[in-house]
């Protein structure tokens, strides 16, 4: 317990090497500035930018914190926004079973694990 | 007494292949067959199209629909049939405020406890602060896995809410009596509910965070907590913002073993 206590592997949250959170990727092109995903993003991680008239989202300053869930791509009318990777932390957070990210399958591919 | 004991014994005397034949088992039970790759039908698609919605109109939901959902809520499995909840309904704004108001300011205290991210590297209150998330991770490490650390960050900051001015919260309380592993069976009716929900056009999310209201003796009192019950989840309810529910979205999957003709794969 008390080894447990000094030296638990503690993933720090402002270490990028520790906590990893995959940043959204932006079409800044397909963006219309419309604020919806601002207002769904579960991490409060997105915002709005720009000169008025031509705002675009991005990412707040510090912008740990998204947790790869989709609801800003699922309510983005212009698709414009989208995780791809799940997030992933060091020591007792690190996670097993996870793999890469698809869209719900009709028909199943035997296809073999890999980690993501 | 003596039926039942007379029917434990008939029970023991069942031959031992109680198998009928395939064509007599199987007279009025149909089979449907799905063919691989066939569309989603209409609980899947449910299901797919789920999300959580953090931002609500004003417009109150209807009584009957809150009924309604509670109903497909109720006939939930749970272990042993113990049906370990019961069920608070706040649709007053002035409890609603109250209850966010508190919640935040837990959030800020707890924030102000353990956010060492608030100061720079070196300083002193960073060594303290980052002392005690330290303590509170080896104690209780699912609770503050780096994700709950920036939502209880982000609500202190005024930067994310906790009941997201749902007009209705359905407070959902786990009796500690319950059989097994109450929590589960929490899980298992709230996914009743909120699939209801769901299926009405409405916009559900759980609310760990309504946790908090356990650790004030008035609150369990204003919501009717009594001893051996618990604030165990909330889930917030309203007409969602936008058209969340149009689009499939990509998740991570998950790692499946499978067995069979004497082989193991490991599929993803």
């Amino acid at each position: 317990m008390l080894k447990r206590l000094l030296f638990a592997d503690f993933p720090v949250l402002d270490d990028p090497q520790a906590c990893r959170f995959y940043p959204v990727e932006i079409d800044l092109e397909r963006c219309d500035g419309c604020k919806l995903c601002t207002m769904v993003c579960p991490a409060a991680t997105l915002e709005l930018a720009g000169e008025k008239g031509a705002k675009k989202v991005r990412l707040i300053a510090d912008g740990y914190g998204c947790i790869s869930c989709n609801n800003c791509y699922a309510i983005c009318k212009q698709q414009a926004i989208k995780a791809r990777r799940h997030y992933k932390m060091t020591g007792f957070y690190n996670t097993e079973g996870l793999g890469k990210f698809s869209p719900p399958r009709k028909s199943f591919k035997a296809e073999p694990f890999c980690e993501a | 007494m003596g039926a039942a004991m007379a029917k434990q014994s008939a029970q023991l005397q069942m031959p031992e292949d109680q198998e009928l034949p395939e064509e007599e088992a199987g007279r009025d039970a149909e089979i449907v067959e799905i063919a691989d790759g066939a569309d989603w039908n209409v609980v899947e698609r449910a299901f797919l199209t789920r999300r959580s919605i953090r931002k609500f109109k004003k417009k109150q939901v209807p009584e009957h629909l809150v009924h309604r959902m509670l109903e497909v809520g109720r006939f939930a499995p749970s272990q042993g049939n113990c049906q370990p909840y019961k069920f608070v309904v706040i649709r007053e704004p002035e409890l609603l405020a109250g209850m966010e108001e508190y919640c935040v300011s837990e959030c800020r205290r707890l924030s102000g406890a353990i956010d060492y991210t608030a100061y720079p590297e070196g300083s002193l209150k960073r060594i303290a602060t980052k002392s005690a998330a330290r303590l509170f991770n080896s104690l209780d490490p699912n609770m503050m896995h780096p994700i709950p650390l920036t939502a209880t960050r982000a609500i202190a900051a005024g930067r994310f809410m906790v009941f997201h001015r749902a007009p209705t919260v359905i407070v959902i309380l786990m009796d500690n009596h319950g059989i097994g592993v109450p929590a589960i069976d929490i899980g298992i009716v709230g996914t009743n509910i909120i699939m209801a929900a769901h299926s009405y056009g409405l916009g559900t999310c759980w609310i760990g965070f309504s946790k908090l209201l356990n650790r004030s003796p008035q609150w369990r009192e204003r919501l009717g907590v009594t001893e051996r019950f618990e604030v165990s989840e909330a889930i917030c309810l309203g007409y969602p913002v936008g058209k969340p529910a149009e689009s499939e979205i990509e998740r991570a999957t998950h790692e499946i073993a499978w067995f069979e003709n004497g082989e193991k794969k490991i599929l993803g």
